[in-house]
């Protein structure tokens, strides 16, 4: 015996229509990851410009100082030069001899009686000291 | 029906085509080369234009006297220089720069057609001078901020400080020259990058080696002193019409020169046509014979060798005749002197007898002592040691008589200051020296030390000045007594050597006077040496009152009190 298939056609399947459906909801979010990171890009490109811009303009206010502080120090040593000059003895005593003063004709010593005399001694002075103190109210 | 191309325009558009890739071809060739193969040759060759390498020049350390004074100090200047090369019109630019920098116009522009690309215009201008030269923006013109040495006072202790030399502001005198290394410093390098402009590149490449400054010098001078003694010895040389004179005053326990003033001086801030001989620094480069200064050696080797006692007496003879020679005596005195009596008459043939007693070797040893024939050590450059031949040379006729008083020895005023210090310092002889302390850029200071040693014994020395103080209370040097102090001190008057002629002149001296003060514990001993004076050409006239007025100055300034009567 043989085995037949039967005659019946079998039913065919039936071919399903696919049609693309672009789904608004999906597909949003997709460009706005790009802007995000195309924004974040352009952030990140101008901070470095801005930053990049303020240190050079830092840069430029540290020349400037230096500049200023060359300047300072060259004026500082301008007026000790100035202050030497007019410290000059040779010009402290013209002036002063245009001021009519003249040195001293004669010399006179005084003479301090006691003064040079060998004194007493620390722990002399100290007990008189002391002893003085003591007879303070 | 539509127009038909025109034939050729393919083959045009091919050519262009061609052209165009064959360009960009080129392009990229260039740009893998430019960028790729050679970029680090191009690169580094970029760099080159726009770094620059700078040396910074180290500040030269400032001098200042013992009170902190500055004596040389350096300022900011501006030098102007020029490249001709990029004149358009040299002559208008010199004529232009001519009043503003004082020059000649033919001057300038001689030295702007000479072919050269750099042309100094004007050295150390103050940068005030320099300003309306920067205002005129003059095409080939350039500014260099240069270090300039300035010297405040001026004349004041000139030969001391010394000078530099403009270009280059290196020592060529005094204490500039020798402590020139000290003073200068370590130059720096500054390594930058700047733009075409001139601009510094920021974040560009930067690197400095910063310079480390000279050190500063603290000098043993004291200006007022200083001062007080220029202005005597100027005194004194339009009074006794010397030609040239020195003082110099010194500290004897410490060895510090508080004034060294040689006369004729000169301004080292305008050194142009200054005589040489008014550079030299006398005080340490000149010798003299010391005449009767040197007895003060001569009695004292004499007292420490136990020969003699001041109190000794001799019997004076009126003169000595050693084969053609006579030795006499200036001054009238008694027939027998004792030792104090020979120093305060100032007797040369009491002090010849005492040199007998002592022989050639025995005064020989105590000259070396006292530093005689050798240099003192002091920091200054140029120190001659003098001249003291060893015993074996000295002739067996006049060399003992005339060595005992102060001939056929040659000394400088800074070995004799040296000397007398010796004996106002009990006995003990310290180096003179110039410089107190040094200070370094970072603020250390280190102290110079002087080296001394015992010379004579404590008693020797004091009964020395007790001595030497009678020579002005009652002997040669009355002048150079000074009110409120008791001093003491040696009068010198020796006939000057002509080389020439070999022989001594018959009317031309030094003058000398050395002394010190109080002469119980002497605080100052003072030189004044003058050369060839026409009147009172003698220590004691003209010397002597040189001695008193410096010798009160310093002990004002230095406060030292009056003797207690």
């Amino acid at each position: 015996m043989v085995a037949r298939t039967p005659q019946v056609a079998l039913p065919v399947p039936r071919r399903r229509a696919f049609h693309v459906v672009i789904d608004p909801g999906a597909r949003r979010p997709r460009v706005g990851n790009w802007i995000a990171l195309a924004m974040t890009v352009a952030m990140a490109f101008f901070l470095l410009i801005s930053s990049r811009v303020a240190l050079d303009r830092s840069a430029f206010v540290l020349e400037d100082i230096e500049r200023d502080i060359a300047a300072q120090e060259a004026r500082y040593w301008g007026l000790r030069l100035q202050v030497a000059e007019l410290q000059a003895p040779g010009r402290i005593a013209e002036l002063a001899a245009q001021m009519g003063m003249v040195y001293p004709a004669e010399l006179h010593v005084l003479e301090v009686p006691g003064l040079g005399e060998p004194g007493p001694g620390v722990e002399e002075r100290w007990a008189d000291l002391k002893a003085l103190l003591g007879a303070q109210p | 029906m539509g127009e038909r191309p025109r034939r050729g325009s393919g083959t045009r558009l091919l050519s262009v085509g061609i052209a165009l890739v064959m360009g960009w071809t080129l392009v990229g060739y260039r740009l893998t080369v430019v960028q790729g193969a050679r970029a680090e040759e191009f690169a580094a060759r970029g760099l080159d234009q726009r770094l620059q390498h700078r040396t910074l020049p180290a500040d030269r350390g400032t001098i200042f006297d013992r009170d902190g004074r500055e004596l040389a100090v350096s300022v900011e200047s501006v030098s102007v220089y020029a490249n001709p090369l990029e004149m358009p019109d040299p002559a208008r630019v010199a004529s232009l720069l001519s009043p503003l920098v004082g020059r000649d116009p033919s001057d300038l522009l001689a030295d702007f057609t000479d072919g050269s690309a750099f042309v100094y215009v004007a050295r150390q201008m103050d940068p005030a001078d320099a300003a309306p030269i920067r205002d005129a923006d003059l095409p080939g013109v350039y500014f260099l901020a240069e270090p300039k040495r300035v010297y405040p006072t001026g004349a004041l202790a000139a030969h001391v400080v010394g000078f530099v030399r403009e270009d280059d502001n290196v020592g060529l005198e005094g204490l500039e020259l020798q402590y020139d290394e000290a003073l200068t410093g370590r130059p720096g390098e500054l390594l930058v990058e700047r733009d075409p402009a001139g601009r510094v590149i920021p974040q560009g490449e930067y690197q400095v080696v910063p310079a480390e400054p000279g050190s500063d010098l603290v000098l043993t001078v004291k200006t007022e002193i200083q001062y007080a003694a220029e202005g005597a010895l100027r005194q004194a040389l339009e009074r006794t019409g010397a030609r040239s004179g020195t003082v110099v005053v010194l500290d004897p326990e410490t060895g510090e020169v508080l004034a060294m003033v040689t006369l004729p001086s000169y301004d080292p801030n305008d050194r142009d046509g200054v005589d040489e001989d008014a550079v030299r620094t006398r005080a340490v480069t000149d010798v003299f014979e010391p005449g009767s200064t040197q007895k003060l050696v001569t009695i004292s080797a004499a007292l420490e060798a136990g020969l003699v006692a001041p109190s000794t007496m001799f019997a004076i003879p009126s003169e000595i005749q050693i084969q053609d020679t006579v030795f006499t005596d200036s001054t009238i005195h008694d027939s027998t002197l004792s030792v104090a009596d020979i120093v305060a008459n100032s007797s040369n043939l009491g002090t010849i007898l005492v040199g007998d007693l002592l022989g050639a070797r025995l005064l020989h040893t105590f000259m070396t002592a006292f530093g005689e024939g050798s240099v003192t050590g002091i920091d200054f450059p140029g120190e001659s040691a003098g001249s003291l031949r060893p015993p074996e040379d000295w002739c067996p006729t006049t060399c003992l008589a005339g060595t005992s008083i102060g001939y056929h020895v040659a000394v400088t005023p800074i070995q004799m200051a040296a000397v007398y210090g010796a004996i106002a310092n009990d006995g003990v002889w310290v180096r003179p020296h110039l410089v107190r302390e040094i200070v370094d850029g970072s603020g250390v200071r280190t102290p110079q030390q002087a080296e001394e040693r015992r010379v004579v014994s404590q008693t020797t020395a004091v009964e020395m000045r007790e001595m030497l103080a009678r020579v002005v209370e009652q002997g040669t040097g009355s002048l150079a007594a000074v009110p409120g102090y008791r001093v003491g001190g040696k009068t010198g008057t020796t006939e000057i050597y002509l080389a020439t002629a070999q022989e001594y002149s018959s009317d031309q001296v030094v003058a000398s006077f050395i002394g010190m003060a109080p002469i119980a514990d002497p605080k100052v001993v003072v030189v004044v040496v003058l050369d060839s004076p026409v009147e009172y050409a003698s220590g004691g006239q003209g010397a002597a009152p040189v001695f008193s007025a410096v010798m009160l100055a310093a002990l004002n300034q230095l406060g030292v009190p009056p003797d207690a009567r």
